[in-house]
């Protein structure tokens, strides 16, 4: 099990996120949602290990992550929002350093790549090097990267930006099949209709604090509308058609 | 048989996490850096460091001639003294050795301190964050060494062999190549060093954001005493053999002086000055190692680890700095491409440090040779007016145009995020020939201002108004018609079109423009001298530059007009082109 308790993170004594607490139980998916600068990557950063929490820790099974951050770590499959790699590597080389960085014996590096580079439709392009991937390929060698070593806990930033739509849906799928696996999933993502399909609860940010922390059944239950409706309603204070509206004005102003 | 067995040791090295991370290193440090995504200019870690030992070993077969004993006995040196005679060029080897590695350091500075990118792609992985830094370390200084060995390998091997060639001990070979070795070693070492230290210092002195910006000048610096400490390398072995203790001071800012010296101090061929100079190098390259190696620990922790936070954290909001270019715009920059392609030129100048980097060391060269041509102006004129009408001090704006152009026409040529271009080959206009206007405003903006004002002011007060009107006007002239040529056929937007492809001609135009700084320099402040004292004579360049004008409008004239076109992307042009007439 995974757990938040009271996290809260400032920059210069400017809060980034104040007080953010959940529990990630197996089998769970939790989305998080919010818009941007509302925290959501910090608080990813805080639960991968890579940011000290101002106050407040996360726990795994009960401990500290920080007490053993790399024991934490060989639980984790973290996919970055940001796909920066290695551009002279090839996507295998890639895959084999991560694994090797990992522990992971060599034959099973070996099989897990072959096998998963398959799966995702990147085998053919295995000895290319990374600089030459599109934005999707890239997505994929560090879903690859995230998933080979069978971890407990997944987070997940972003993770469908720049991916086609085929592997959007074996994506989609793969997250539930986790989910039923027992593993647990943190699911950060601005596309809403993904998170309503995919996760079982969602935590949603405003401004750094938790507005909304409920099953996805519930809280469309609760203002009785759908998850698009039910986060604007929550998290935007923007009237949305007359900001669209503004824009075709200035757009055709002289 | 050996090269497999260690090749399978290797194996199972990289498979344990350290070894892994240091060989990932050792490539990010030849191969990557940056935030760019994509591949750059990847030479191979073969090729780069071939190149490096290149400088070495051509050097040292130049230097046949000198010591070659037939030679020398034709030239009736019968008595030669070969320590005596190889101090000089020990000493550019030494010169050499430093330049070299300084300027690799420089140009891998950016990539010597683990980055974002390995940030984000190890920091969550269960690896420690003191293993990340000790493998950098230990890849570092496999770099410091394979560099030190590999730039002076072939001078450890053929200098010494030239200088004994006409020995027949040897002993006194083998006694040479060491001394030599353990001189242009050492030097590349605290070269190395010096440069880490510096990158150190400045990475746990200052902010993230203030080493970012200062960083770009700092390897400016280092770029210009590089090629300063180059351009004396002729001049101070001779003054080094004159000295006597207490060394002067000017050879403390010189470690070559030292390391030559340790050299001389080993033969026991040094004077008092050089024995004093010799017992720095030892003790110097032990204190930037130590400074290399504290600051090395202070900026990881503060930038390294810290990367999270840094990115993390509420972003500064620059002021926006308003630059007026209305002036320009009216008089000068009369097309909406002309005046969105000067800002954007002027932008990616000022902000893209491999350019600035080029830019820096062309200006560099051009101070360090324009400083050398003062010095010899002054050496034997007896009034000012008279070191001014000098050719030496006459050649002082050329040289600094001519530098200056030339790397302004090198860097248009090196592109910046090529895959940003789509915005110009989406919105420009292929057939619309505004290039090469565009490019000559750009070179004769960058230049005529900073050369002419101070050009005419100095010549104003030490000759006359007259003789500096005369000098300004050749400076200006020669710099319009210089940028002529150099933008013959130029049809690309700078920086926005992939590498030139390596043509044939390619080197007959570098050496074409080694004698062309010959002749713009040096020939025409030659003249000059001679013909401002009777301004008449100054009409004789008329016909000079009405053909170097000429000349290149003929051959723009003569292309045709697809070859005018604005292009994004350089082909390599086919020895036969297959016409297939048949389809």
């Amino acid at each position: 099990m995974l757990e938040a308790i009271g996290l809260i993170k400032r920059y210069a004594s400017i809060p980034a996120v104040q007080d953010v607490s959940f529990t990630l139980q197996p089998g769970q998916v939790l989305g998080c949602l919010g818009p941007n600068g509302s925290g959501k990557s910090t608080t990813v950063k805080m639960l991968t290990g890579l940011l000290d929490p101002t106050r407040g820790k996360v726990l795994f099974d009960g401990r500290d992550i920080h007490e053993d951050l790399a024991a934490y770590r060989r639980h984790l499959g973290y996919v970055p929002e940001e796909a920066l790699l290695y551009p002279y590597l090839t996507g295998w080389e890639y895959l084999e350093l991560i694994g090797t960085l990992r522990g992971m014996p060599r034959n099973e590096i070996e099989k897990k790549v072959d096998s998963l580079l398959a799966l995702f439709s990147l085998h053919p392009h295995r000895h290319a090097s990374i600089g030459t991937y599109s934005k999707g390929m890239r997505q994929r060698i560090l879903l690859i990267a995230a998933i080979m070593h069978d971890p407990e806990i997944f987070i997940f930033d972003e993770p469908l930006s720049g991916l086609d739509v085929t592997s959007a849906l074996i994506f989609k799928n793969l997250v539930q099949a986790l989910g039923r696996a027992g593993k647990l999933v943190f699911y950060c993502s601005h596309v809403l209709e993904v998170v309503e399909k995919v996760c079982t609860d969602v935590l949603i940010l405003r401004k750094g604090v938790v507005i909304a922390h409920d099953s996805v059944a519930n809280i469309g239950k609760i203002l009785g509308q759908s998850l698009e409706n039910t986060f604007l309603h929550l998290v935007d204070d923007v009237d949305t058609m007359r900001v669209a509206g503004d824009i075709v004005d200035v757009m055709r102003a002289a | 048989m050996s090269t497999q067995l260690s090749q399978t040791r290797w194996e199972k090295y990289r498979r344990h996490p350290f070894w892994r991370l240091v060989e990932l290193f050792v490539e990010r440090i030849f191969r990557g850096g940056g935030d760019s995504d994509t591949e750059g200019l990847d030479l191979g870690i073969g090729l780069v460091l071939t190149l490096l030992a290149i400088p070495g070993g051509f050097v040292s077969i130049l230097l046949f001639d000198k010591y070659g004993s037939l030679l020398q006995w034709l030239r009736g040196q019968t008595h030669v003294d070969p320590l005596l005679i190889a101090f000089p060029d020990e000493y550019f080897f030494i010169v050499l050795a430093m330049t070299v590695t300084g300027a690799v350091a420089v140009w891998r500075w950016d990539t010597i301190f683990p980055d974002r990118r390995d940030y984000m792609n190890l920091a969550h992985l269960p690896v420690s964050s003191r293993t990340i830094f000790s493998a950098n370390l230990t890849a570092v200084l496999f770099l410091v060494g394979l560099v030190s060995l590999d730039v002076n390998a072939a001078s450890c091997v053929l200098f010494p062999m030239v200088v004994t060639a006409a020995q027949s001990k040897l002993i006194f070979f083998l006694q040479f190549a060491a001394v030599h070795a353990v001189g242009v070693v050492l030097a590349s070492v605290f070269t190395f060093c010096a440069v880490f230290s510096a990158l150190g210092l400045l990475m746990a002195l200052l902010p993230a954001r203030a080493f970012k910006r200062v960083s770009g000048y700092v390897r400016g610096i280092v770029v210009v005493y590089l090629v300063a400490l180059l351009c004396t390398s002729f001049a101070i072995p001779d003054l080094l053999r004159r000295a006597q203790a207490p060394a002067p001071w000017w050879t403390f800012f010189l470690p070559s002086c030292w390391f030559v010296s340790l050299c001389q101090g080993i033969r026991d061929r040094a004077n008092s000055a050089m024995m004093e100079l010799a017992r720095l190098c030892l003790p110097g390259i032990s204190v930037f190692a130590v400074v290399a190696l504290c600051t090395y620990a202070i900026g990881y922790q503060r930038h390294f680890v810290r990367i999270a936070e840094l990115t993390e954290g509420p972003a500064a909001i620059p002021t926006a700095r308003k630059w007026r270019f209305d002036f320009l715009e009216r008089v000068l920059l009369r097309t909406p491409f002309q005046r969105g392609g000067y800002r954007f030129v002027w932008k990616t100048l000022l902000r893209c440090q491999t350019h600035r980097l080029i830019l820096t060391g062309a200006g560099g060269l051009a101070l360090v040779l324009g400083s050398q041509a003062l010095m010899k102006a002054f050496e034997d004129a007896k009034s000012l007016r008279e070191a001014a009408l000098s050719a030496d001090a006459l050649s002082i704006p050329f040289i600094f145009t001519f530098l200056v152009i030339i790397a302004l026409r090198i860097v248009f040529e090196i592109p910046v995020e090529l895959r940003a271009n789509w915005i110009f080959q989406l919105t420009l206009d292929p057939d619309r020939q505004e290039c090469e206007p565009l490019a000559r405003r750009i070179i004769l903006l960058s230049v005529l201002p900073w050369v002419v004002a101070p050009t005419f002011a100095a010549y104003l007060y030490l000759t006359g108004f007259l003789i500096a009107v005369l000098h300004s006007l050749v400076v200006v002239v020669w710099a319009v018609l210089l940028t002529n040529v150099v933008l013959i056929r130029f049809r690309k937007l700078p920086f926005t079109c992939t590498l030139p492809v390596f043509k044939q001609h390619s080197i007959v135009i570098l050496i074409a423009f080694s004698f062309g700084f010959l002749i713009y320099a040096g020939s025409t402040a030659e003249f000059e001298s001679s013909a401002l004292l009777q301004p008449v004579h100054m009409l004789s360049l008329l016909p000079v530059a009405a053909i170097a004008w000429y000349i290149p409008r003929y051959l723009n004239n003569g292309t045709i007009d697809l070859e005018k076109k604005l292009i994004f992307e350089e082909s390599a042009t086919r020895t036969v082109e297959a016409l297939r007439l048949s389809e």
